[in-house]
Formats: C-alpha cells, structure tokens, sequence
C-alpha cells in the first residue's frame, strides 16, 4: 500500500493481502536503520491468518521516500497519524528494537489506539555507543557490517536461515544499505537520546508480551526483562536467538505472537 | 560468534550440527518430498509464510547448506543451485528478460555461454550485441532502452580476457540495468564480483568449486544490491506474480526478490534442480576452496615460469604475464592469484599439439578445467578441429594452442612430464621442419 502522509509518499507492506482497517488490525514497528522487511516472515505469515497486517517503512527508510524522524517521540506521534490516516481506529502493536521504544511511547500516550502490545528484542532504553553513532555518519557501511554482526545469533553468523538458500548476514546489510543515507544515524541517535522508557512503561494499561532472545548483544536478555517487569506483562524467551529474532527464529516469535494475539 | 571468516565458511556455512543425531557432516537428504505437519503448515508453505521444504526440485535441506555456503561466501542475500553452470545462467536470463527484450554480452566465453545467446535464446526473441568485455566503451554503447543485463565470464574461458567489473558495474548502475557475471573462473576466494559491484554471480560449481571432477552443478548468487524499482525494466519482479497471490516480489522479499522469483518461477516451471547428493560432494570440496586455490595459483606460477623458459614454447597467454592484454586488471582485481588456465602455442604447428597432448601421462587430455588433476586440450585438434585457421583465428584460437588447467600434483612431477612430452612434441615439430 502507498499513502501519502506530510506530504511524503509512505509504503507499508499488508503481507501480501488486502487490507481492512476495520479488521483485527496488528501493526508492525520496525527498527533503527531497519524496514518492513524484518517482518517478512511476520507480516505475511499473520496475514493470511486473518488478521490485518500492516508495517510501515519509516520516512527514509525501505521504500517509503522523505527524511527520517529524529527522536522516538516524534515517530510515535508519526506512527499515531499514520493510524488516523489509514483509518485504523485500534490495533495490535509489535515493535523490535527501536520499534520498542516506539511503541512505548505510542501505547502510554495514545492508549485508545492500542489494544495490546508486543515487545520484541527491546528495552527501556537503547543506549548506543558514540563510536557507532558517530561510524553511521562517517562509514555507514562499517555501521551496517558491525550491527549485522552484533545482531546476529550463532545462527545468523553460520548463515542458516529458514528460508532455504537465504543469508541472514547479508540479507540484513542489503536491506539496511537500501535505506536513505542518514536514516541509520538518525535511529541510532534516537535511541540514545531515549529516557522516557520507564515512565512510559509505568502508563501501560493494555495486555503486553515481551519477547526475549538469549543471545541477543544489542538488547541483552537482562534489559529485556527488565522491560517486562516495569510492563508487569507476559513473558516468552528464546534462548537460541541473537537480537533479530523475526528472521532468526521465525517459529518461536511467531508462536509466541498467535498464542498472545 | 563472530563475523566469520573465508576458510570458516568454507567449512561450516549453512550449517550446525544435525540436531537429532548430531551428525558433523552434512546429512544426504535422499528425498523428493516432505511431510506437512498439518493442511495449514502445507499451505503456509506453499504460500511463503514460512521457510521449509516441499518438494526437492524447489528446495532440499542438503541442497540448502550448499546455497547458504555459497552465499556467505560470495557475500549474496541468496543462492540458488541448479543441475549444471549453465542452467544457472538459463534460470537467471529467465527471470529477467522476456520476448523483445535485449542482452549486451562479452564475446569471449565459453562456447555454450555464447551459444545459448545467440542461438537458443534468439529463438525466444531475445536479441544480445556481443562486445569486447575489456571495453567498457563498446559494453557502454552497445546498451539500448531494452537491455536487460550486461553479461561476461570476469576471466574468460578460454583467453582469460578479464572484464573490468568496477568499471563495467559504473556502466550498468548508470543504466539502471543488473550487471550478471559469470566467476568460474575466479571463485570467491580471488574476487568476490558482488563487493565490487555486479549484482548477479553465476557459478559452474562443475570446476574450481567442487575440484574434484566427480559432479555437476551450478548456482546463481542474488547480490541483492540493485534497486529492482528505479525503473519498470523488471515487471517479473515489480508487479504481481502469476503465483502467491500476486505478491509483489519486491516489495515482499526486498534484496531476494531475484532469488524468489528464479526459485518460484525458474525451478518451480523448468526445474533443473540438483540432486542432494552432488550437493553433498560440491560441499566436500568447498570445504578445502582456499588451499586449493593456494596451491592451484602457485603451481600456476612454477609452471608460467617453466614454460615461459622452455625452447619448445612459442608463446604463453596468462593474465599474470605483463604481455597479456588484461594484465593491469588482472593484477589490481585479483591481486592473490590470477588463474590457474594457461595457454600456450607448441612450436610446429597442429602437429606437435596433438603429440604434446598425446605424449602427457600426468596431465589428463580432457574436456573439462578446474580439476584438482591438470588438465590439457589441444582445441585446433579436438573442440575446435573444425573450424578454418581464419574461423579460429576470429574466436582467439590458434592451430598451435594448448589450454593448461594447472592441478594440485607436486610440481617437479608436472614439469617433468611436460618435459617428457615436450620433447616428443619436438620431434614431430622437426620430422615436419616446423620447429622454428
Ligand atoms: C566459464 C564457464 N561458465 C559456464 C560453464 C558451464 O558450466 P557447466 O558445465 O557446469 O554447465 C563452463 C563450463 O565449461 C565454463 O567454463
């Protein structure tokens, strides 16, 4: 689908169906320097299930055009007019990584648009180290290649994806390489610049799920806990999972999520 | 966990452990088909919800380590492995080009390369200009609002012409059109096309790769770095599939949207899959790529040297000599090694060819390169004894070339034997008063 939203021409993907705004509707937040393609095996796999997918590339990001948002608040509130201008009234969210933060943000201060909220491979805050911020300004390349090797779980590095013939390392940087130049910076810089976590987990009322991976070094397990004690939700773990779980280990994020939604 | 390195993934890419019996090797999965879990798991399959096997001509779990291995080591999103390298590049034109549409070439290839162009795919109306691939002038002018893809061997099979792939990616990113490159020739361990921008590789896995000579195979590795939506050149991958639902495969996979659409359309309605257990050797023999290509390049290097040296040489063709006409290419692109084909001409003629061939006793006369054991070929009297001195002449070839694929045997071993049969050659060379 193609809209057009502050005068910017956004994509967002519906899993290959068609949508209705009126259905269940799950929407689907993705990360720093990431787009709707971290829910491939996501968005298309719950929407042939009936429920009403729809993930949304970021402005600079994937196929969607403009520049990026620039702190986590404003791309809730983006995320929040993107909902009114596509006509959905509630939704489920999903949100990996920064689309955490985000959906912290969206679900305490929008709770009429969220009926519920899951929490994947995220925190209570993203702190970044300068050097990787600075390096997406200066060498996104070198960026992309060290967050593809930080994100990944022993099966990301061995290159054995679900999805036969497909490499998880190089997969992630082309997708990542794909976006406007800035956008991984301006991400980054977001989520360093984030302290509202706890406050805004306090403010949730809505049923919450968080998802942690064991081999996660971007959000470390602990500070996934951490973020489901201060949401006081359910809990799942993957053990066997580096940071991008959604194309990591597809089957257990994906049963985690049904078994929640 | 770390960012593993070349003879890492040469060794274990694409796969852990087999987690029911823990087999190290990777298992043989002798099979055609998969059973479903349930009717839901079948259509999520049939549907791409979810990655599995259905049917061994799409996808095979042995077949699958091979394509990931493949991958990592040519940094692809995806690979897919087909029956032979030249199914790989059929798959490949298949995906990308339909009736009307049109190719831009190198002219220096391996015979059914360029047979598939001009005569096969002609008949399909797909039209292809060939061009020097050490032009970029000529690849540059030769593209029309219809071309599809530029395509050429990176070291050409078999007068080691070498495109220039940086200069030629500049040429086809402009144009907005994929740069597909066959790297037989090379592997991944002396180029890797995709960091230097070509968007598509094309493998005979049959050579180098496997090593061995004991099995077939090719593979396409999708770069996954071209933007398949800058334009509308690519219908087969920007609007809706015939299967799926209509997915838009570009929108749905991103940087596999190519590798989706060659396995869904390529594999699924052609079908030249390879079997698991060719997989299973062309693994055995990945696992050692990088001592062999080691050893290949510095038996290459003794034997340049001997050859260059031997009164009985006329000339030597290699991309590493200073003479060739692709040298400074060769050396900047590839500095570890620059193949291991030679070619050479025999003094005397098409005589003291065939009596070189006929004297060797290591090196195997055969149609084939890229064994572990050296190979020769005299093409004026075997694959080329057709042709007119002028007809060879215009393809590269002279009545006095032998093409060396240079082994993996000790290397005093080799000399001696060319030495030997070198001197037969000479013989003949002289009963003919042809020696000088
Ligand atoms: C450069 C090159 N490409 C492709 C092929 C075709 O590969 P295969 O024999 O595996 O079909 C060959 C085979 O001789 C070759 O030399």
């Amino acid at each position: 689908m193609r809209i057009t939203l502050h005068n910017t021409e956004i994509f967002a993907s519906t899993g290959g169906r068609d949508f209705d705004s009126t259905g269940n509707v799950v929407i689907f937040i993705h990360g720093s320097g990431q787009s709707h393609l971290g829910f491939m095996l996501q968005h298309r796999f719950f929407a042939n299930r009936g429920w009403q997918c729809i993930t949304p590339d970021m402005p600079g990001h994937g196929l969607s055009k403009g520049t990026a948002i620039k702190t986590v608040e404003a791309m809730a509130d983006w995320y929040a007019d993107f909902m009114q201008a596509t006509g959905i009234t509630e939704a489920t969210l999903v949100g990996h990584s920064m689309g955490g933060l985000i959906e912290l943000e969206l679900a305490s201060r929008y709770p009429h648009l969220v009926s519920k909220a899951a929490f994947i491979s995220t925190a209570l805050a993203i702190p970044v180290n300068d050097a990787l911020v600075d390096l997406a300004s200066t060498k996104e390349s070198a960026a992309i290649a060290a967050m593809m090797d930080w994100g990944h779980g022993s099966s990301g590095h061995i290159h054995e994806h679900t999805m036969p013939g497909t490499s998880h390392m190089f997969y992630g940087k082309r997708l990542m390489a794909s976006n406007t130049q800035g956008a991984l910076h301006a991400g980054l810089a977001a989520c360093n610049a984030y302290t509202n976590g706890p406050t805004a987990a306090a403010a949730i009322t809505c049923p919450t799920l968080t998802i942690v991976c064991g081999q996660d070094r971007m959000t470390p397990r602990k500070a996934g806990l951490a973020l489901n004690r201060a949401l006081d939700g359910q809990l799942v773990e993957i053990p066997h999972s580096g940071h991008m779980s959604t194309t990591e280990q597809p089957f257990d994020v994906n049963k985690a999520l049904r078994a929640f939604f | 966990m770390a960012d593993y390195k070349f003879d890492t993934l040469s060794l274990h890419a694409g796969q852990s452990p087999d987690a029911r019996f823990g087999s190290r090797a990777v298992p043989i999965h002798q099979t055609t088909s998969y059973v479903f879990d349930s009717t839901e798991h079948a259509a999520a399959l049939f549907n791409m919800e979810v990655g599995g096997h259905i049917y061994s001509r799409l996808t095979n779990p042995t077949v699958a380590v091979l394509e990931q291995r493949l991958a990592a080591l040519d940094g692809g999103v995806a690979a897919i492995a087909t029956a032979s390298g030249m199914s790989a590049l059929f798959v490949t034109v298949l995906a990308l080009c339909s009736a009307g549409d049109h190719i831009v070439s190198s002219s220096q290839m391996y015979g059914a390369n360029i047979n598939l162009f001009e005569h096969t795919l002609k008949r399909y109306g797909i039209e292809t200009t060939f061009v020097p691939p050490n032009d970029p002038t000529a690849i540059s002018q030769a593209i029309r609002p219809n071309t599809k893809m530029v395509f050429g061997e990176v070291i050409g099979n078999p007068g080691m012409d070498i495109m220039d792939v940086p200069a030629v990616a500049k040429i086809t990113e402009a144009a907005g059109i994929p740069l597909v490159v066959d790297a037989t020739f090379n592997t991944p361990w002396m180029i890797k096309p995709i960091e230097l921008g070509a968007n598509v590789v094309i493998h005979s896995l049959t050579k180098w790769m496997g090593g061995h000579g004991i099995a077939l195979g090719g593979a396409v590795i999708d770069g996954g770095n071209f933007d398949w939506g800058q334009n509308d050149k690519f219908p087969t991958l920007t609007t809706p599939h015939f299967g799926y639902q209509g997915a838009i495969l570009w929108e749905e996979f991103g940087p596999a949207a190519l590798s989706v659409r060659i396995r869904t359309e390529g594999m699924m309605n052609v079908g030249p899959c390879m079997s698991p257990q060719n997989a299973f050797y062309i693994l055995q023999g990945l696992e050692t790529l990088g001592l062999r290509m080691e050893k290949h390049m510095s038996n290459t290097a003794s034997m340049l040297d001997f050859l260059v040296n031997h009164e009985q040489i006329s000339w030597v063709k290699h991309p590493s000599l200073s003479n060739h006409p692709d040298h400074e290419a060769a050396m900047r692109l590839m500095p570890k090694g620059q193949g291991s084909i030679i070619a050479c001409g025999i003094k005397g003629g098409r005589d003291a060819g065939r009596a070189f061939i006929e004297g060797v006793q290591l090196a195997s006369h055969l149609a084939n390169v890229g064994d572990a054991k050296t190979l020769v070929i005299h093409p004026g009297s075997t694959t080329h004894s057709h042709l007119s001195a002028d007809a060879m002449a215009s393809a590269g070839l002279t009545d006095d070339l032998i093409r060396i694929s240079v082994g993996l045997e000790d290397i005093k071993d080799l000399k001696d034997d060319f030495k030997q049969s070198l001197r037969t050659a000479s013989k003949v060379a002289a009963a003919k008063g042809t020696a000088a």
